[in-house]
């Protein structure tokens, strides 16, 4: 997908050329730059759904941005509950997005 | 979309009609409504719906409804996990 980040903005200037990270959102590649945070770096990758409501199963992103609302949190390196919005990327960072508890989802309630 | 769907706690995912149904229906506090419907109970601690609780219990309440008992704040002041709270490194 292209890119949907402001490459040359009127008053801001160009973009200035970041050190490139990988990082892999469930299972997948995704370009980020240092200094980006999870939530801006696939964001800029046209991803906007971070997680589903673990019981409705609606789906999730950014919502306040800031650290407040705990919308966007995601799994980050095997730890849960982590704001996207917040955590700066690293190499290699595997990122999971939540999922649904819901007993609709499991199968007629068998795990 | 009408606005009784309008979600007030994303967290768990409440709609401003039911919390104005439990509250019409159980003339309560907002704090009841809370531990009805779980408005509030989400891993934001509260801390984006809590005073629109508060405000649609009021506009609902009347005279019967005792505010004695507000959402309260309760540390710790922002959510984290028992790993952190436990030393554990970051």
């Amino acid at each position: 997908m292209k890119s949907m980040r402001v490459e040359h903005h009127p008053i801001l200037g160009d973009m200035e050329k970041q050190q490139r990270v990988t990082i892999y959102f469930d299972n997948q590649p995704y370009e980020a730059y240092k200094g980006d945070t999870i939530a801006s770096a696939l964001l800029a990758s046209g991803v906007r759904t971070l997680r589903v409501h673990e019981d409705k199963e609606t789906p999730r992103g950014i919502y306040c941005n800031i650290g407040h609302c705990f919308e966007c949190r995601v799994t980050v390196n095997g730890v849960n509950t982590v704001r996207a919005c917040v955590t700066s990327v690293e190499e290699n960072m595997v990122i999971e997005s939540g999922k649904s508890f819901a007993t609709s989802s499991q199968k007629g309630g068998q795990l | 979309m009408s606005c009784d769907q309008t979600v007030i706690c994303r967290c768990e995912e409440v709609t401003m009609s039911e919390i104005q149904e439990t509250a019409n229906r159980y003339k309560c506090s907002s704090r009841e409504v809370k531990l009805r419907t779980r408005a509030g109970m989400g891993p934001c601690g509260g801390r984006t719906c809590r005073s629109m609780i508060d405000r649609l219990v009021e506009q609902v309440g009347g005279p019967s409804v005792s505010h004695e008992v507000p959402l309260s704040y309760r540390p710790p002041v922002r959510p984290i996990s028992f790993g952190v709270l436990g030393g554990e490194a970051k």
